[in-house]
């Protein structure tokens, strides 16, 4: 659709882009408390997939290289990086489409017991987090370093309040309520999945600081892949949250465990 | 440093560093728990360790694979002390029957395997990227057989490492078969007695930890094998300079190393008695080493996974001038079909091991009813990934088949494009008919029917091949060589696996068959027809690509001709005794089956394949220095890598070449395959066939 649009244009659809997931989000929020409907909430959340695949992570852009010829070329490369990142991600989602599988197959359409403010919240953080992703690598690309620090430094912090928020509040929160790893199906389900999103926004925050001070060094303004290779990598992160958090908060009756 | 007899000194070196690790253990083992037992885990963990360590510095000093192996000796120490650490400063048990308590071991390994990636150099060129520090696009090359001891980037040298490393793997393997079939011989216990005590496991846990390594260690094997003939093959067919990442390249190669020697230290820390399927109920409560067996696949997936990856980019962006999809050889096709299966299933069986290694560090009670778990669940999770498993194996053979039956029967390929399509296929398929493996488990019985279906389904584009294959043959020219013979031979032997195989596949006859050594049977003939006969086809037929020399034709035919009649004895053997109610995985049998006779047969036979596969390996190593001198095109392809002269020089294609006709028309004259885009000037290439004139 639209590939190629100036600064502002682009700016723009960032912000159009970030307020539709965030509708959507309370949209889902709201199918869950209201209705309980499960397939309304699955066409939700593939809307929302949708849209981050294609405008955060920019998946047209595997595209774009065919008609270099020069194999030596730093486009050509790109376009190969490119495929390979995207190569890993499909085979990253099987990790955690198999842990989906298993929340599937052993609750059912039941729900652990959980904070659902807290949940609310934290996703909320990691949709932000997406928004000012996109932001600092459409600001890079237009060749404007500074405000691609400011941005992805705020995408770092919240990346870092995201992990605090899910590892040092919403852990204990569960285990005070009696969901610890040993307790049973809900809570090891719910540590697993959580732990293994975790551990994926760790190394995004690897990625996002190895981004960050070298293009605080200038080594970035000619060849940028490295900063889109974070960006997608971060949003894929919250691609995951997109199916995790309704499978974890929203889905099913509650139990009490 | 150099010596002139790095191979001895290297010998020697094991032995030593064999006694010296010993002995510290021993006495780490008095100091922990007070009593001298000589057969106990920890001496020999350190033994190992340290032999194997010893070895490679002997023969190639303190750097490379030494330098690896003696930071993830060091990263497992230091990861299991930090634990032992906290746990003692928690007030809880700090050492454990074998030495570190299970969670020290879990985190020491971990660390272990990524000590041994700082330590071999392999991460070191991301590590200066992420500082900002560019670095050049290839290595310098080291002209000696020292390269394949240290991080290379060139894909000619990684294949070659992970042939070599799939060859000693193979190795181990088979001892360990030969060990637990030498008791098999007649029933009631023979050596592996009750009394006998090693590595903290007495006889028959001996036997069940032999038996579940075999199986793992083969199928690692077969997984760097596939990667190693894949690595070295599928960019010179593609005319590529190097695969599309080569630094990731080598980093699935050396991840491979650690996680071949946790599951060596497996064996020493206690063993698993789980098969190489470590269903949960057993293998929750099975003892330490089944946390090694766990953590080693889940490493060594890492290289399927990483391996692929690398093969499709390279594939899809690599190619050649004028390679369309309908030009690339079968063998390009067939990795392709593989590496789609690697680069996704890998994952859920390194979940369902991680998940069950965290049941038994946290409790979690994934596949603990008693917790709400569901035993089932690991196996289809497991499945998922071990049934297209068996497809990653075989399709590479598979492919290898097709790519060298034209060559020696001057035919075209019959139906090239079916037998392309036949891969995918077979891989599309391969993704739903995992549940066949649990017909006997208590799954919902409305599964069985569907799983039934789809997997007498595989048997179509199978058969295409077949079709394909036999129809290659008709009429050709055929000559028989030894990679010919091997050919041959893995048709019919995977022929004999696809016949058994459906009887496995119909839920009516399987739930008499679960278990029981037709399966074995089965499985042997599908592994060895579609991977190892094709595997060494490919060695024979590559070898002089690789070296500039040839195996020797006379030790390469008594090699195919001992281990194709054993083997068929063999597998039969098996699937007689299986359909006559011998179980699998265990010890012993009761002499009143009469099966006495045939199991004695059944060792020789598996004796006879063991010796045979010691002559190949002789024939291997002895070639590299004595072989005939092979630089031309000796097998007459039209493939681009035999129209240069062997071995391969180190950036592969000096000149360019395009692709202007179908890869497999042999005997059709006037027709081409490649064209290099400016004439190469090999003065001592022959023309050697008058229909294949590529220059």
């Amino acid at each position: 659709m639209i590939h190629v649009q100036d600064k502002k244009t682009m700016l723009n659809q960032g912000v159009l882009i970030f307020v539709y997931l965030g509708v959507l989000s309370l949209i889902e929020y709201f199918i869950a408390i209201a209705f309980d409907a499960v397939p309304l909430l699955v066409v939700v959340l593939l809307i929302k997939a949708v849209l981050v695949t294609y405008y955060y992570m920019h998946i047209y852009k595997l595209n774009l290289e065919s008609h270099v010829e020069d194999e030596g070329s730093y486009e050509y490369k790109t376009g190969t990086n490119r495929l390979g990142l995207w190569l890993f991600l499909v085979s990253d989602s099987f990790v955690f489409a198999g842990l989906m599988v298993t929340r599937m197959n052993l609750l059912g359409l039941t729900r652990p017991p959980l904070n659902q403010v807290l949940g609310l919240l934290i996703t909320m953080v990691l949709l932000v987090s997406s928004f000012f992703m996109n932001r600092g690598e459409t600001l890079m690309n237009n060749g404007d370093r500074k405000g691609y620090l400011r941005n992805i430094l705020i995408t770092f912090i919240l990346g870092v309040v995201f992990l605090l928020g899910v590892v040092t509040v919403e852990w204990p929160t569960a285990i005070r309520e009696g969901l610890t790893p040993s307790s049973g199906p809900y809570g090891a389900v719910f540590f697993m999945m959580t732990g293994m999103h975790a551990f994926h926004v760790v190394t995004g925050l690897i990625f996002l600081m190895i981004v960050y001070r070298n293009a605080r060094k200038g080594l970035y303004d000619q060849k940028n892949y490295p900063i889109e290779a974070a960006a997608v990598y971060w949003h894929f992160v919250d691609l995951v949250w997109i199916f995790y958090y309704p499978a974890l908060y929203l889905i099913g009756a509650l139990v009490l465990s | 440093m150099r010596n002139k007899h790095p191979v001895w000194s290297g010998f020697l070196l094991l032995i030593i560093g064999g006694v010296i690790g010993y002995v510290i253990g021993l006495g780490l083992e008095v100091l922990v728990t007070g009593t001298l037992n000589y057969s106990a885990s920890v001496p020999s963990a350190f033994a190992l360790l340290f032999a194997v360590s010893s070895f490679f510095f002997g023969l190639y000093g303190y750097r490379g694979i030494t330098r690896g192996l003696v930071w993830q000796v060091i990263g497992t120490l230091i990861g299991g002390l930090f634990i032992t650490g906290i746990r003692a400063a928690m007030g809880l048990k700090a050492f454990g029957d074998f030495f570190f308590t299970e969670p020290a071991w879990v985190v020491g390994e971990l660390v272990g395997v990524i000590a041994f990636l700082f330590g071999v150099g392999v991460v070191s060129d991301w590590m200066k990227w992420a500082r900002g520090i560019e670095t050049p696009e290839h290595h310098e090359d080291v002209p000696t057989w020292e390269k394949y001891f240290g991080v290379s980037l060139d894909h000619k040298v990684i294949g070659i490492q992970y042939t070599a490393t799939a060859l000693i793997l193979m190795g181990v393997g088979g001892t360990f078969a030969m060990i637990f079939r030498t008791e098999l011989a007649r029933s009631q216990l023979q050596f592996l007695t009750t009394t006998f005590h090693l590595f903290n496991q007495n006889g028959p846990q001996i036997y069940n930890t032999l038996l579940s390594l075999h199986g793992i260690i083969m199928i690692i094997s077969i997984l760097l094998g596939v990667a190693g003939i894949m690595n070295y093959v599928v960019p010179l067919l593609l005319g590529a300079q190097d695969m599309a990442f080569p630094r990731m390249n080598a980093f699935a190669f050396w991840v491979a190393v650690p996680a071949a020697m946790l599951l060596l230290m497996s064996l020493v820390l206690g063993g698993f008695d789980t098969g190489w399927t470590g269903y949960p109920p057993l293998s929750a409560r099975a003892p330490v080493g089944v946390q090694m067996f766990f953590w080693g696949v889940f490493t060594a997936g890492w290289a399927s996974i990483l391996g692929s990856l690398n093969i499709l980019s390279t594939v899809v962006r690599m190619r050649a001038k004028g390679m369309t999809a309908m030009r690339m050889p079968i063998f390009v096709w067939s990795s392709v079909a593989t590496s789609i299966i690697a680069l996704t299933a890998t994952q859920l069986i390194g979940l369902s091991f991680q998940l069950v290694s965290f049941q038994r560090l946290f409790g979690m009670g994934f596949f603990d009813p008693a917790k709400g778990g569901n035993p089932v669940l690991f196996q289809h999770l497991f499945w998922f990934y071990s049934h297209p498993a068996v497809y990653v194996f075989v399709l590479p053979g598979l492919g290898v088949i097709s790519e060298l039956l034209p060559v020696f029967a001057r035919k075209p390929l019959f139906g090239y494009r079916w037998v392309a399509m036949s891969s995918l296929g077979i891989a599309l398929v391969g993704f739903l008919v995992w549940a066949h493996h649990m017909f006997a488990s208590g799954m919902n019985e409305y599964l069985r029917v569907p799983f039934m279906y789809s997997t007498l389904l595989v048997a179509v584009p199978t058969g295409v091949k077949f079709f394909s294959w036999v129809a290659t043959m008709w009429g050709g020219k055929i000559e028989t060589p030894t990679p010919m013979l091997f050919v041959l031979g893995a048709i019919i032997v995977f022929l004999m696996g696809g016949l058994s195989g459906p009887p496995n596949a119909t839920v009516s006859t399987d739930l008499h068959l679960t278990d029981t050594y037709f399966i074995v049977g089965h499985f042997h003939d599908t592994i060895f027809g579609g991977f190892v006969f094709p595997f060494f086809a490919a060695i024979y037929y590559w070898y002089p690509k690789a070296t500039g020399r040839r195996m020797s034709e006379l030790w390469g035919k008594v090699h195919f001709w001992m281990m194709t009649p054993s083997f068929l004895v063999l597998t039969f053997g098996m699937m007689r005794i299986g359909l006559l109610g011998m179980r699998r995985r265990i010890v012993d049998y009761d002499p009143a089956l009469g099966f006495d006779t045939t199991q004695t047969v059944l060792t020789i036979a598996g004796f006879l394949i063991f010796i045979s596969v010691v002559i190949f390996a002789i024939n291997f190593f002895y070639s590299m220095k004595h072989g005939e001198k092979a630089e031309g095109n000796i097998w007459n392809s039209r493939s681009p890598e035999w129209q240069v002269p062997s071995p391969m020089p180190a950036h592969n294609y000096a000149i360019p070449f395009r692709v202007v006709g179908h890869p497999y028309d042999y005997g059709l004259p006037g027709s081409k395959y490649v064209e290099f885009i400016s004439e190469p000037d090999y003065t001592h290439h022959e023309e050697v066939h008058p229909e294949t004139k590529t220059h």
